[in-house]
Order: structure tokens, then sequence, then C-alpha cells
């Protein structure tokens, strides 16, 4: 059973005088430890599929379902509770909360979740170090580099160990160097059995990719398979 | 990290904006402090006067038939057929089980005098005790301190045309006019006023008195047994309580108590609306944060708890520092408004109120805001995914 599953995903945005079909009828199955690009131009749909995949927002129709869970026959409350469980997201502007420090923006997942501060801040600090920022724990977002801000969102949504990540375009805003370097760290978690769908449309980053899918106009119209997925399990 | 974390941390970034629903909220509990100490500190000095100088119980003769002009006696022309109160029995009053709580015992006798071609009433009053409880008398002069001595009420000299030092012949006898008694709105204004044992004689009423004003302690005893206790020693009198002065005083404190509360009342909404705007204000400056929130896996009610949570923390502070402030400005203002007794009484209720009161504000007026942030569309509210 694959770990991802997509059928017939639509999208339709509908105002009084606009009707955009944002997705139309996207079919796809992502098997666990893959680490898939979804690529297109602006206005490709690949927001959107991100959105939905990530539980933010409801598809005008099509199911959805990963790790067997169908994602919209979830109350709203429990869907909340799936995302904190089961996803992990990476913004492309980082979206750390600006006075709350590294640390505390990583153990931000864990605020609403009853266990032991120590344990919270023991499993935060892990992930700080796996990213390579344990020294910057105590910084504020404002005091760290575009690249150690985008270390800190991808060590927020690894905190929760979630069995999926979510990424959307994590580079866009960071220099060449910098973006190789978190590409680097995703490959490596992906080496890891961390399953990845990475949104972008940076023809530099399929190079990292297990698998490329091609979004235009809300349909899938390329599906590229680039390298063979390690059979590790590890989330 | 837990969702007290984020609050916190959230209002020590947002300082000015936090003073500010301090200060709307704080404003409001501090008016509503002030007024409500204010109005007990002055309900407790009513209270006091009362039982320290104010008659409360007063002592008539037994009579059908006589109309009412000075507690039950008229005087004049009127021909007064009843017994007298004989002074011999005026220590009875002292012996009555509830006699720790009379204060105040000022016999009076009463009757017309001619003065040149005038008629007027001259009341014979026990000097110590009159001029004592009579405390807001307004004595031009001073007050009786002889027998051959007088003090006129305002209409009185204004009547004979009197005039402070004045010499004045009643009844072939001659007194000094040593004090006029400011205008009273009572009958006082219209009588002399001069030593008890002086006025017996010259009335012909020796070891006789017209009417006994009484003082009792009156704030928490029981002035019904006491008239009672009071009627029981002296049978042939009537007794009343002059519970009118006592009740249109309270009315007078519990319109002020009215008035203070819908002040406060007003204040307090305006309080409210501060913080309602100021939270309003708030969450949409905030909208990708929550929007990250939700994004993160918090429910709606985590949402909900994480504002409601700021607002407890800005209102309790504000709570607090509003029933200090209240407490300082009633302490401040009491002097001025409580002249005789300026008594503040702490009161545990008052803080616990206020406090509770800021706490429920704030809270019932960031529910909208708080409901508001959580109803928010995630992605809407990230505009990244």
């Amino acid at each position: 059973m694959p770990f991802i599953e997509i059928t017939g995903l639509t999208k339709i945005y509908e105002s009084d005088a606009d009707r955009v079909e944002a997705l139309r009828g996207v079919d796809l199955r992502v098997e666990e430890g893959a680490f898939l690009g979804v690529m297109g131009q602006s206005g490709s749909g690949k927001s959107t599929f991100l959105s939905i995949l990530g539980g933010l927002a409801h598809p005008t129709a099509g199911k959805v379902s990963v790790d067997g869970i169908d994602l919209y026959a979830l109350s709203g409350e429990k869907l909340a509770d799936f995302r904190r469980e089961y996803l992990g997201f990476v913004f492309q502007s980082f979206n750390l909360i600006p006075y709350l420090t590294a640390l505390e923006n990583v153990m931000l997942p864990l605020a609403v979740k009853k266990m032991p501060a120590a344990q919270k801040r023991a499993q935060a600090l892990e992930v700080l170090e796996r990213v390579g920022l344990g020294g910057r724990a105590a910084h504020l977002p404002s005091q760290l580099s575009g690249g150690e801000q985008e270390r800190v969102a991808v060590a927020r949504a690894l905190v929760n160990r979630p069995p999926l990540l979510l990424a959307d375009e994590p580079t866009g805003s960071l220099d060449t160097a910098t973006s190789e370097e978190i590409m680097e760290l995703l490959t490596r978690l992906n080496q890891e059995g961390q399953t990845i769908v990475m949104v972008t449309h940076n023809e530099e980053n399929r190079r990292y990719f297990h698998r490329m899918v091609q979004l235009r106009d809300g349909l899938v119209v390329a599906d590229e398979s680039l390298r063979r997925v390690a059979t590790s399990s590890a989330a | 990290m837990t969702l007290k974390t984020i609050a916190l941390n959230n209002l020590r970034r947002r300082k000015a904006r936090m003073a500010f629903l301090v200060i709307g909220l704080l404003v409001g509990i501090a008016t509503v402090v002030t007024l409500v100490s204010l109005t007990e500190a002055l309900t407790m000095e009513t209270e006091h006067k009362l039982d320290q100088f104010g008659a409360n119980i007063l002592i008539t003769p037994r009579s059908d038939d006589l109309a009412i002009s000075y507690g039950g006696i008229t005087v004049g022309d009127v021909a007064m057929q009843y017994e007298p109160i004989r002074e011999a029995d005026l220590p009875l009053i002292r012996t009555i089980p509830e006699r720790r709580n009379i204060a105040a015992v000022a016999p009076k006798v009463l009757g017309a005098v001619r003065v040149g071609e005038q008629r007027v009433v001259l009341m014979g009053v026990d000097r110590e005790v009159e001029f004592a409880l009579k405390r807001w008398w307004v004595i031009d002069g001073r007050p009786v301190a002889a027998d051959d001595e007088l003090v006129a009420g305002s209409e009185v000299a204004a009547a004979l045309d009197l005039r402070m030092g004045q010499q004045l012949e009643i009844n072939g006898r001659t007194f000094t006019l040593v004090g006029l008694l400011q205008p009273t709105g009572a009958q006082d204004d219209r009588m002399l006023i001069g030593s008890l044992g002086m006025a017996q004689q010259l009335l012909g009423k020796q070891d006789n008195i017209s009417l006994v004003e009484v003082a009792a302690l009156c704030a928490d005893c029981p002035v019904e047994e006491i008239v009672e206790q009071i009627a029981q020693v002296l049978p042939y009198t009537r007794v009343i309580a002059m519970q009118q002065v006592v009740k249109s005083r309270m009315h007078a404190l519990d319109q002020f108590r009215l008035l203070s509360l819908s002040v406060a009342g007003v204040v307090v909404f305006i309080g409210a609306l501060v913080v309602f705007v100021t939270m309003m204000g708030s969450v949409n400056e905030r909208t990708r944060e929550i929007g990250i929130f939700r994004a993160l896996g918090f429910r709606r009610g985590h949402v909900v708890g994480l504002i409601l949570l700021e607002a407890f923390i800005v209102s309790l502070v504000a709570g607090i520092l509003g029933y200090l402030s209240g407490i300082g400005a009633t302490r401040a203002l009491l002097p001025f408004l409580a002249t005789e007794h300026p008594h503040f009484e702490w009161s545990a209720l008052l803080m616990g109120g206020s406090i509770l009161l800021a706490v429920a504000v704030g809270a019932l007026a960031s529910l909208y805001p708080a409901l508001h942030a959580s109803r928010m569309d995630p992605t809407e509210a990230l505009r990244a995914l």
C-alpha cells in the first residue's frame, strides 16, 4: 500500500467573477521513504497541491490519504491533530515566531502536547543538533542568518518525528550556497528514512529527488523516477 | 514550552500594546475601586456621625391632640395640655439594658416669651450636651456659657434686628446675645437658645422638660429595642426613633452609590472596548503567526486558549494594579470628602471582586477576537502554502 495515495484531486477557487481550476483530477501514489519533488511554474497548482496534502485546504473533489488515513474524512480538530502528529512543515519564508528563541521555535509543535518539559527540551535540542545549530539555541530568529533560520524551520518540522515532511520552496529565499546546504540537509534526512514532498520551481534541485512530478495548469504533465528509494524506513 | 510560554513571550515583546491594554482596564477597575471604597467610607462616616452626634430618638410628652411643630411640640399661643416630662426621671434613661449604646441625652424646655413687642420661642438646653450634639450648628460668636447668655436663631435675629453683644430684656431679666446661629433650615432658626435652668425658671416650668433628644449608637445597634426600653422606664412619654433622618441620609448615600456604580459601569465598559479593539487589532496583526500555529497542529481550542491566556495575564495585572491605584486614590481623596472620620477599611471582598471583575471583563472582551483567530483559514493566514 502506498504511503501517500491521491486520487482525482480537484480544487476549484470560485468567486463572483472568477473560476480558477487550480488542480484538475491529480492522481499520485508515493511510497514511504521517497523524496518527491513537485515542480512547476507559478500558477501551476503546486502550492495548492501541498496545502491539500498538508491538511490545510479542503479539496473540491478527490481523496487524499496518508499512511492509510483519509485526511478529509477527519473533523477539523482531528485534522489539526493529524498535522501535529504526521506532518512537518517547512515554509518558504521560514515563518519562525520572532519573539521565540531558536529552541522555543523548534519546541512549538510540542507546546500543546502533554509531555514533560525536560523531554520537550531534550527532543528539541537533539533535533537542533541534527541540523547543526546546537550552539544557536538561545538566539532569536533576528540574530540568525537566512540559512540558519531555514535550518531552525527544518528542525521545527522534525521535532515531532513526523512520518511526512512537506517543504514549500525551502530554498526560495536563500543564496546558492545556502540552498545547497539546505538541500543536502534534506537529502541526509531522507537517507535516514524521512519521506519528503518538496515543492520547488528551481530546476537545480531535481538532482536531489528520487522522483519528480511536473504540474502545469493543475494537471500532472510529467512524472519521472530519478533515483531508487533506499529501503531504510527509520522515519 | 507550553501555551503560557508563548503568551508570556508575546506580551513581553509587545510591551507598548500590553501597557495600553493594562491601562485601559486599569482605569476602569481603579474607578470602580475608588467609587466603591469612597462610598463605603462615606457610609461609615455618616454612620459614625449619627452614632456620635446625631440624635436619633425623640422623647416627647404623650398627647393625642397636639399639633406637631418641633419634635411633637407646638409652642406659642396654643395651650399645651399634656403631662410634661419630669427632669428627675431623666437618669432612668441611663438605666435601660442597652444603656451602653446611649451616647447623649439632651433635654429641652420650650416656651413662648416676649422680647419687646415680639413673641418668640425660648428653648432651654443642657449647654454641654446640646452644642456638642448639634455639630451642624454654625454659630457666629460662641455657644451659651452662662445662664445670662443667649444664642439667637437666624430668623429671630432678622425679625428682632439682633446684633452680637446686644442686651435683651425678657420677663424682667437681662441677657447678652453671645452668638447668632446661621440658618439651619429647621425650627432652631426661629428660637432663642439659652440655659436649661434659666429657661425653666423664666417659663415657670421648674423640674419639667418639654422634650428629650437621645443619641443612640445606631450603626449596628437595635434602635427599636432602645426605643422600647426607654418607653418602659418613661411610660407616660412617647418615644420615637427618628428613622427618617437616618433613612434620608442613607437614601442620599444609596443614590451616591447608584451614581458611583453607573459611572463605574460606563468606565469599565470603555475599558472592555479598549481591550476588545486592542485584542482584535492584535489578532489581525498576528494572522500569519496564527496560521503557523494552525499549520503546526494547534487546534482551534488551542488558539482560543492562547488568546484568552494572554487576556487573562493582562487582566490580572490590570486588576491588581487597578485595585492598588483605586485604593491609593481613595486614600488621597478621603480626607477631603470625609472630614470628621476619614476611616478606610481594607476589604478582601473588594480586592478579590475587583481582580475578578478585571479578569472577567478582559476575558469577555477577548472572547470574540479569540474565536475570530481560531476560525482563520490556515492557508489564508499563511499565504505561503
